[in-house]
């Protein structure tokens, strides 16, 4: 063996014995639950492929793809953007940064139990801080954010960019990353801030850019904590019911750990087909330094 | 490679304070069992101040006797742990969960068949109110025993009563109530003489004050006519304010445990609640004029006299606990007539023993404890239907539930999707769960 | 000069907007922590109360009775603590280690098992719980606090990701000049790669610091004695199923709680800006 991979082992060698102590047996017997009818309470029991072939014709599941990647495909590049531009303005020379970058990451710091009932309460359609703003600003009837059901998944993702937080402390590290000389180089060239962002910030910024658009599907395609707690039920006529509430409701509330399990395994096939296609789109896009 | 002393001491400094660290955590998590006792472990859903009133019958128990300590832990997300603790082979030996979930946790042979225990301890079937005596006993087998029950009742605001006028006594006379008192301003609904859908709690259940009881034996009974009727009977509400103005008048109610809960903020006149209602009126409007009569039946089903939904807080003990003796005398020295009436009237709830004292119902915080107790002894009494799959059927109803409200179902199309959802699912259960072959009549072409 | 003075304002201005916004739930969970129980949770909202209840916030960490004992949380905080310290510690050794293989070291089979490590967040954490509980009920760990810090040890998915990007965002030849100059391995990644990359060592440890004080699942499956409690567990006292809950005193404990991580947060997000003091190396 090569010394160089010989040393790469050792390195590595805390997650391989991570992953194969405390993941590898959780992942294989999900995946073989995923074949069985398993109650929790009681041992499961080989059924073959019955619970994928009841997951196509459950309208609820179709249902809960819908939902799920309407979110995804909403919520994911806006929280992308609002990151990346707040940590853009972070990184610029105003005084007060410390204070502003805390109260930007607050909201990711706020307790569920708390949060909930917060939220609940800002975008209450008829008393709820955010419509009596919209009021004030002269809008007449604005939307009933929680019980349309036109609206309530426009709540969440105004929700997950509260979120952007996490996010934002990432971009604002990589943003530290980028060599101040390149900047420099563009000034003398006379680019102006837009097209410095372009040409420098972006394609710097590009890895950590890909490792969030990833993380933030991965975690999209999750979603789960947020509308639990304020959606029961997926409530409005399950405009709020994701994959993954829904799953946890065949685990939990149903007792159906094996049907659960083969959703979540359908789950895993649908997010890494897309975080295949995300790599290899972003191939070309992600700027490594390959020397 | 120069030996640098400074980078020594502080990974040698780290290294100390991580030990430290590992020491602590493991001397925190570390029990001494208490001396020549046997421990039973106690897992309770309620946390906070229900919890605390609970510790008081606990400590009565541990002080009443010598032998056993029940050591209560109060666990959010009970049921999702014991779940998980009985799938490790580790169940606690007593479980404070609901009703609700017996027969499901009975049917995956989660929960012990109390009925030696109660037999040897002298408990009967006599000592409790009947409905609350087969909620303990899902498909007659005796698995759980109350803590707290409830039952419920039609909660008026007298303000918007003339005087002297008696209380709506049918559902038309309700109608009629909400029809004359309610207040629509610009389009802007102001107050709601009633409204099916607060506080929600209810939803998959007004067909019941039609007469269809959502199964019959083994027969799923959701799009029967009764229910469409109750449902038709929900939706003539949001037809009568608009379902637009309905929905945004309901996005004003505060939030239930609140000043703001609707009924306490005089928003709605009226509405169904349980006997608990007492504690948040108390907590939040002690000055609110009301009154709680038997919830109003249709004209045409006056039969049903006595209809009201009871239910019930159980302790249960997991099939794999390990000191069931031990958790038993515990369940039963609850259920003796002084420590469960301390504990139902700390909780606000009615007893759900046959004998009650008369001290009970004389310094009961509710003042209207007589006729909650009275409600929870009719026959007509009626709790969720026993049927394991009822977690699911309380998702479908309540979805249906939405959907009319939201016009976009009618009631019809609703309960007849949601007997469709249900039907191949109560048919899988029943093979998978219950060991049933498809019966011939279910079994479709 | 006057056109960047002018630009200036329009940043403070946007980011003013921006953070109250931002700032909104957490502003509304203090005043709340400080009306009296009327006020909470009303239908037309006041912002601040109508006087100002300072004691909610003893009231609510000692919130119990005289009978029946009060919530232990001093007890709760030292839990967490002593958790949360375990975690970062954990995240902090493992992490960088790993990514460092992952991101500029080549051996057989890197690639497909950092696309593994990359495929064990994907599958979503409910269908994993009843498997895993099952493996620490094996360990005998379940009750103690093993099953929440021990496997932080062992490197996450998400931290040897981010740090892996991190890494390879750093240009190989300082590596390659390090090596000419007879530097193992080890050195190049203590010496040349952890001050590189200070930021994003930052960012992990912050984020296992914040991720671990606020767990909610992981205590709530694993731990059960209320003396081991954490204080994310220790917030669902206040709640109660049919006796009111006491939205002053939970939005109380709440900011007790997150006030912690705030100032935590406050002082650490200096370490991103660390980066700027050795940019000048790259390039």
């Amino acid at each position: 063996m090569k010394s160089e991979a010989r040393i790469a082992y050792l390195f590595a060698m805390p997650w391989i014995l991570g992953f194969l102590t405390f993941l590898l047996y959780p992942v294989l017997a999900s995946f073989f639950y995923s074949f069985t009818d398993f109650s929790v309470l009681r041992p499961p029991r080989f059924i073959g492929l019955e619970n994928y072939k009841e997951m196509v014709q459950d309208e609820v599941f179709w249902m809960t793809i819908r939902n799920t990647f309407t979110y995804v495909v909403a919520a994911v590049p806006l929280s992308a953007t609002v990151a990346i531009l707040l940590a853009m303005l972070l990184n610029t020379k105003v005084k007060g940064l410390a204070f502003y970058r805390t109260l930007f990451y607050v909201p990711s710091l706020v307790p569920m139990v708390a949060l909930g009932i917060l939220w609940l309460w800002i975008f209450n359609g008829e008393h709820g801080l955010l419509n009596m703003s919209l009021e004030k600003l002269g809008m007449s009837n604005p939307p009933n954010w929680l019980g349309d059901p036109a609206w309530s998944k426009v709540t969440l993702v105004m929700i997950a960019m509260w979120g952007s937080g996490n996010a934002m402390v990432i971009y604002l590290a990589g943003l530290q990353d980028i060599p101040q000389s390149l900047y420099e180089a563009a000034d003398l060239d006379g680019a102006r801030l837009a097209a410095k962002t372009r040409h420098v910030t972006l394609p710097m910024l590009s890895p950590v850019i890909l490792f969030n658009v990833i993380m933030g599907m991965i975690g999209a395609l999750q979603v789960f904590a947020v509308p639990y707690v304020m959606f029961p039920n997926g409530a409005p006529a399950r405009s709020t019911y994701f994959f993954t509430t829904y799953l946890f409701d065949n685990a939990f509330r149903f007792q159906r750990m094996g049907y659960a399990s083969a959703m979540g395994w359908v789950l895993f096939l649908i997010t890494l087909t897309l975080t295949f296609v995300a790599l290899r789109m972003s191939e070309r896009q992600v700027h490594y330094d390959r020397s | 490679m120069p030996v640098n002393i400074r980078t020594i001491a502080i990974s040698a400094a780290a290294l100390g304070v991580l030990g430290y660290l590992v020491y602590r955590s493991e001397d925190a998590t570390t029990r001494k069992p208490v001396a020549n006792k046997v421990t039973v472990l106690y897992w309770e859903k309620w946390t906070g101040d229900e919890a605390q009133k609970m510790r008081r019958i606990v400590n009565n128990f541990n002080a009443s006797q010598d032998r056993i300590f029940v050591k209560m832990l109060s666990i959010s997300g009970v049921a999702d742990k014991t779940l998980l603790a009985a799938s490790g082979g580790n169940p606690p030996d007593v479980a404070g969960l609901w009703d609700t979930q017996m027969t499901q946790f009975k049917d995956a042979g989660a929960l012990t068949d109390l009925a030696p225990l109660a037999a040897e301890f002298g408990i009967k079937e006599e000592d409790y109110i009947p409905g609350y005596w087969k909620l303990m006993s899902p498909g007659g087998t005796l698995v759980a025993f109350p803590t707290t029950p409830a039952s419920t009742a039609l909660h008026i605001n007298r303000k918007f009563l003339k005087p002297g006028e008696e209380p709506p006594k049918t559902l038309e006379e309700l109608d009629a109530f909400t029809e004359r008192i309610s207040k629509v301003k610009d389009g802007k609904v102001e107050l709601a003489g009633f409204l099916p859908a607060e506080p929600g709690w209810w939803n998959w259940g007004w067909g019941y004050w039609f007469g269809d009881k959502l199964i019959d034996g083994d027969k799923l009974t959701i799009n029967t006519p009764e229910n469409i009727r109750a449902f038709e009977w929900v939706q003539s509400y949001s037809k009568r304010f608009g379902v637009r103005e309905t929905q945004n008048f309901q996005s004003g109610f505060g939030n239930f445990s609140s000043p703001q809960n609707p009924f306490m903020s005089e928003k709605v006149a009226s509405v169904m609640q349980g006997v608990w209602m007492a504690n948040f009126i108390d907590l939040y409007n002690k000055d609110l004029p009301w009154i709680a009569v038997p919830f109003p039946l249709p004209k045409d089903r006056q039969d049903l006299k006595g209809m009201n939904f009871i239910a019930m807080d159980t302790l249960v003990i997991p099939t794999g606990a390990k000191h069931k003796r031990e958790a038993f005398e515990f369940i039963a020295f609850v259920q003796r007539q002084d420590q469960m009436e301390l504990l139902c009237s700390t909780h606000g709830k009615n007893s759900p023993l046959v004998k009650v004292s008369d001290k009970f119902f004389n310094t009961h915080l509710n003042p209207y404890i007589r006729l909650f107790d009275e409600l929870a002894r009719s026959p007509n009494a009626a709790y969720i239907p026993q049927i394991g799959i009822w977690p699911q059927m309380d998702s479908e109803l309540k979805n249906a539930f939405t959907e009319i409200n939201l016009g976009t179902k009618t009631p019809k199309e609703a309960l007849d999707a949601a007997q469709a959802r249900l039907e191949p699912q109560w048919r899988r259960y029943q093979q998978q769960v219950m060991g049933k072959g498809i019966t011939t009549a279910e079994a479709k072409p | 000069m006057k056109q960047k003075k002018f630009s200036l304002a329009t940043v403070h201005i946007v980011l003013i907007v921006l953070s109250l916004i931002f700032v909104s739930p957490l502003l509304w969970m203090v005043t709340t922590a400080i009306k009296p129980i009327e006020e909470t949770m009303t239908a037309t909202p006041t912002l601040l109360p109508s006087k100002f209840l300072w004691d909610n916030f003893p009231k609510a960490v000692t919130y119990g009775s005289k009978e029946l004992g009060y919530i232990p949380f001093l007890l709760y905080a030292r839990n967490t603590l002593m958790v949360t310290l375990l975690c970062v510690a954990g995240s902090v050794c493992s992490n960088a280690v790993v990514a460092y293989a992952f991101a500029r070291l080549r051996w057989p089979g890197r690639d497909a098992f950092f696309a593994v490590t990359l495929a064990t967040m994907m599958v979503p954490f409910p269908v994993l719980m009843v498997p895993t509980f099952g493996l620490f009920k094996w360990l005998g760990w379940v009750g103690s606090f093993r099953p929440l810090w021990v496997p932080a040890f062992f490197g996450s998915a998400f931290s040897i990701f981010l740090l892996r990007q991190f890494f390879r965002t750093i240009p190989m030849e300082l590596s390659e000049a390090a090596k000419i100059d007879g530097c193992s391995e080890v050195r190049i990644f203590t010496d040349v790669l952890l001050p590189l990359a200070k930021p994003a060592l930052a960012v992990v440890a912050l984020f296992t610091f914040m991720g671990t004080w606020n767990d909610f699942m992981g205590p709530m499956i694993y731990l059960s004695d209320q003396e081991t409690f954490t204080l994310s567990l220790g917030l669902q006292a206040y709640q109660s199923q049919h006796g009111g809950t006491q939205w002053n005193l939970l939005m109380a404990a709440a900011t007790v709680v997150i006030l912690p991580v705030i100032v935590v947060f406050f002082f650490a997000q200096k370490m991103f800006i660390q980066g700027i003091a050795t940019s000048g190396l790259k390039g």
